[in-house]
C-alpha cells in the first residue's frame, strides 16, 4: 500500500509539473548564424506548441515570409547591422511566456520584443518588457488593459483593444439591426472577458436589454446546456466570442437545438477563419462576425499576402497571419529609422511610426486611456454561400447583409 | 423540466464515453499499480488513426474504430513489453520511474503527432454529425447516443471477458495479488502486456466515438488524461463498474453545472466532487459496494 501511495504522490506531482511547468518542446534556435555579421536581435514569442500552436505557426510563417520579402528589398540591414529574428515558444502557457521573455532579454540581449498571441501571455510578456525597459510590439494579444496601464514600452499596432473590435458592428446595429434583446456568450479567457465587458457597456449605454450573459470554459464538448438556457430567453441577436473550434461546435449545436435568432454575430477570433467554415459546415451560413482584416480588404498588399501565403504553406491564412506579417514590416521600418539600437532609440522610432501596412495605416497614439495603441479599423463580415463577404461599413461592402437570417428549418 | 431532462441526458451520454476511456486507465492501474499518464495520448493516437482512415478511404469513424482498436492494442502491447516491463524487471530505486516513463511516452506521442499532422485542428464531418432527434422538447444528438451505446456495449463485453474467460480471470487475479497469481501459474508479464493492450484499445474506442462530435489536435490528450484520472479516483482504482459510475457522475455533474451554475464553471463542479470523494470516500465508489 505504501508503494501505491508513493506512486500516487509522484503522479500527482507529475501532473502538477505538467500543468505548471509545461510539457511542450523548447523553442530556442541555435545561435550559429549570429557569429559573422553584427545583428540587431528581435525576440519573437509565439505559441509554437500547446493548444494555440496552430495560430503560433501561422504567425511565425507570416513573419518569416515578410522577413524574406524585406530581405530581398534590402530592408533587413539597418545601420550596417542585420535584423535577426529569434523565435521563442511560450507553449501556450503564461509561465513559459514569462520565462521566454526573460531569456530573450537577459541571455540573448535582444533589442526589442515582439509576438504575443493570447492576451494572457501577452500581458505577462508586456509586464516583463515594461519592467526591464525593453520595447515590445504586440502582434495579436488584445485584452484592453494591456495598453491601458500607461506602459510606455508597450506598443500595439496590428491588434485592436478587444472592446474596440466591435466598432463597425455598433454602427450596423444602430442603422440596420436595432435589436431589442441580445444574448452574450464568451470564453472565460482574458480576450473573451475583455470583449464581453466592452460589449456589455455599449449595450447599457444604448439601452439594449442583455437577456443572457454567460462565460464558458474553452475546449468544452457539449454546449447544449448553455445554448438551451439561452434559447429560452429568445434573444434577437446572439453575440459570441470564441476561438475557432468552439465557434464551430456552438453554431452546429445551435442548429441541432433548432435555436433561431435574427442574427448570430461572432466577435472576431474564431468566426472568420477558414477552419470555422470547414468544421461547422452549413451551420456557418449567415453567421456574421466582426473582424480586423480579411483578404479582400482594400489595403494594398493584402490580397497578395493571402495568395503568397497560400501558395507557400498550402493553407489559407486569416487575420492573425496578417497581423504578424504587418508587424514584421513595422519592426523593419522602426529599426530602419532608429537613431541607435538602445531601447530608448527604438522606442522613439516606434512612437513616430506612420506606416501603411496590409492591416491599414499604423500609428501609435495615446487616446481614451490607451498608450501607444493604433486606432483600429473594423469590419462586419458575413458568411454567404460559403464565402466571407464584407457587409459593413457600407462603402467597403462586397455583399448585402442578409437580415434577419432564415430559420434553420426553412433552409434547404 | 425539459431543460433538466436535456441536461441529465446529455450528461449521461457524454459520461458513458468518458467512462470507456477511463476503464482503459483503471484496468491498467488495477493490474500494474501504476498511473498511466500517457493514456490521453493513446486516445489521441486512436483518434488520429480513425481520422486518417476517414480522410484517406472515407471510412466512417465507427468503422475506423475497428482499425484503430487493434492498432492501439498492438502499440499498447509493445509499450508494455519493451518499455514498462523492462523497467519493472530492473528493480529501480524509485518505483515512480514507471510513471515517469509514461510521461515520456506521452510527450513522444504528442510531438510525433505534431510532426506529422501539425498543430491544426481537425475534425470529421459525417452525414450524421449534427443530426438529432427530439424527445418532447429535448434535442438529443444522434452521434452522442450511438457513442454511448457502443461504449456501454464495449463495457459489457469487457465485463464478460474479465469474468468468463481464463485470460480475464488471470487479469483479475494479477490485479488482486500479483505474487499469489504468479504462484498459481499465471504468466504475469504476459498478462500485463495484454492488459495494457486492452486498455489502449479501449482508449482508442473512446476517442473514435468522440471524433464525430468533437475535434482533434495533438495536445488533446491532456484533457482525456485529466478526465480519466478523475473518473478512476471517483470509481476506485481498478474497478470497471466504478469507472462507469465515475464517468456517469462526472458527465452529469459537468452538465448540471453548465446548465444551472455557469458553463464557465463546469469543470469546477467535477473537481469539487473529486475533492469530496477523496476526502470522504477515499477508496472511491468501489469501496462503498465492497463493504
Amino acid at each position: 500500500m505504501k508503494r501505491i501511495t508513493g506512486i500516487f504522490v509522484a503522479a500527482v506531482m507529475i501532473i502538477g509539473i505538467m500543468v505548471v511547468g509545461g510539457c511542450g518542446g523548447g523553442g530556442a534556435k541555435p545561435q550559429e548564424q549570429a557569429a559573422k555579421k553584427e545583428t540587431v536581435k528581435v525576440g519573437v514569442i509565439l505559441p509554437l506548441t500547446g493548444s494555440e500552436a496552430m495560430f503560433g505557426a501561422m504567425e511565425k510563417n507570416s513573419m518569416e515570409m515578410a522577413y524574406e520579402e524585406l530581405k530581398a528589398a534590402g530592408k533587413t540591414t539597418v545601420g550596417g547591422k542585420e535584423i535577426e529574428l529569434k523565435f521563442e515558444d511560450d507553449q501556450s502557457k503564461q509561465d513559459a511566456a514569462k520565462a521566454a521573455a526573460e531569456k530573450l532579454i537577459n541571455q540573448d540581449k535582444v533589442a526589442m520584443l515582439s509576438g504575443g498571441y493570447s492576451s494572457a501571455n501577452t500581458n505577462v510578456i508586456a509586464g516583463t518588457a515594461q519592467s526591464k525597459g525593453i520595447p515590445f510590439l504586440i502582434v495579436t494579444g488584445s485584452a484592453d488593459e494591456i495598453t491601458k496601464q500607461g506602459w510606455q514600452w508597450i506598443f500595439r499596432g496590428t491588434a485592436a483593444p478587444a472592446s474596440k473590435y466591435t466598432g463597425a458592428l455598433w454602427d450596423l446595429m444602430d442603422k440596420v439591426i436595432k435589436p431589442k434583446s441580445v444574448a452574450l456568450i464568451y470564453e472565460n479567457t482574458d480576450f473573451g472577458t475583455s470583449s464581453a465587458k466592452g460589449f456589455r457597456k455599449v449595450c447599457q449605454d444604448k439601452g439594449i436589454n442583455i437577456v443572457f450573459d454567460q462565460a464558458y470554459e474553452k475546449g468544452a464538448i457539449d454546449f447544449k446546456p448553455m445554448l438551451a438556457n439561452m434559447k429560452k430567453t429568445n434573444p434577437d441577436v446572439v453575440f459570441a466570442v470564441s476561438y475557432v473550434m468552439d465557434a464551430s461546435l456552438i453554431t452546429k449545436q445551435m442548429k441541432e437545438l433548432d435555436f433561431n435568432t435574427k442574427l448570430f454575430i461572432g466577435g472576431a477570433a474564431g468566426y472568420t477563419m477558414p477552419e470555422f467554415k470547414e468544421n461547422a459546415g452549413d451551420a456557418s451560413e449567415y453567421v456574421a462576425s466582426t473582424t480586423l482584416w480579411i483578404p479582400n480588404v482594400a489595403w494594398k498588399g493584402a490580397a497578395d499576402y493571402f495568395k503568397k501565403y497560400k501558395e507557400k504553406y498550402g493553407k489559407e491564412p486569416d487575420y492573425h497571419g496578417a497581423q504578424a506579417y504587418a508587424t514584421m514590416y513595422i519592426i523593419a521600418d522602426a529599426l530602419g529609422r532608429a537613431k541607435d539600437f538602445t531601447p530608448e532609440g527604438i522606442r522613439q522610432a516606434l512612437k513616430s511610426t506612420d506606416l501603411m501596412t496590409i492591416m491599414g495605416p499604423i500609428k501609435f497614439e495615446d487616446w481614451e486611456g490607451y498608450t501607444n495603441q493604433d486606432k483600429p479599423t473594423t469590419y462586419v463580415v458575413q458568411w454567404q454561400k460559403g464565402k466571407l463577404e464584407v457587409v459593413w461599413p457600407e462603402e467597403a461592402a462586397s455583399a448585402k447583409l442578409v437580415f434577419p437570417v432564415p430559420n434553420w428549418k426553412e433552409r434547404k | 423540466m425539459s431543460l433538466f431532462g436535456q441536461t441529465v441526458i446529455c450528461g449521461i451520454l457524454l459520461g458513458g464515453m468518458y467512462a470507456l476511456i477511463a476503464i482503459g486507465m483503471t484496468l491498467i492501474m488495477g493490474v500494474m499499480k501504476i498511473i498511466n499518464l500517457a493514456h490521453g495520448a493513446l486516445v489521441m493516437v486512436g483518434m488520429y488513426i480513425t481520422y486518417v482512415c476517414y480522410k484517406s478511404w472515407g471510412l466512417d469513424p465507427y468503422l475506423g474504430m475497428l482499425i484503430a482498436m487493434p492498432a492501439l492494442f498492438l502499440i499498447g502491447c509493445l509499450i508494455q513489453k519493451y518499455m514498462i516491463n523492462r523497467l519493472v524487471e530492473v528493480d529501480s530505486i524509485l518505483p515512480e520511474n514507471q510513471v515517469l516513463l509514461t510521461v515520456g511516452i506521452m510527450l513522444v506521442l504528442t510531438e510525433v503527432a505534431r510532426l506529422i499532422f501539425k498543430s491544426d485542428y481537425r475534425s470529421v464531418t459525417t452525414g450524421y454529425s449534427s443530426s438529432t432527434f427530439f424527445v418532447g422538447d429535448m434535442s438529443i444528438s444522434v452521434p452522442m447516443t450511438v457513442g454511448f451505446f457502443i461504449a456501454m456495449a464495449f463495457t459489457y463485453l469487457l465485463h464478460l471477458f474479465l469474468t468468463r474467460t481464463d485470460l480475464g480471470r488471470s487479469i483479475r487475479a494479477t490485479a488482486q495479488d500479483r505474487n499469489a497469481a504468479v504462484y498459481m501459474g499465471v504468466n504475469a508479464p504476459r498478462v500485463t502486456v495484454i492488459t495494457f493492450g486492452i486498455g489502449s484499445a479501449l482508449a482508442a474506442a473512446g476517442g473514435s466515438l468522440l471524433l464525430p462530435l468533437f475535434y482533434l489536435w495533438p495536445d488533446i490528450g491532456h484533457l482525456f488524461t485529466a478526465k480519466a484520472f478523475i473518473i478512476t479516483i471517483l470509481g476506485g482504482m481498478g474497478s470497471t463498474m466504478g469507472a462507469i459510475f465515475g464517468g456517469l457522475t462526472l458527465g452529469i455533474a459537468e452538465s448540471l453545472g453548465a446548465t444551472y451554475i455557469s458553463m464557465g464553471y463546469k469543470d469546477v463542479v467535477g473537481l469539487v466532487i473529486f475533492l469530496f470523494v477523496l476526502l470522504f470516500i477515499p477508496g472511491g465508489f468501489k469501496s462503498l459496494t465492497k463493504r
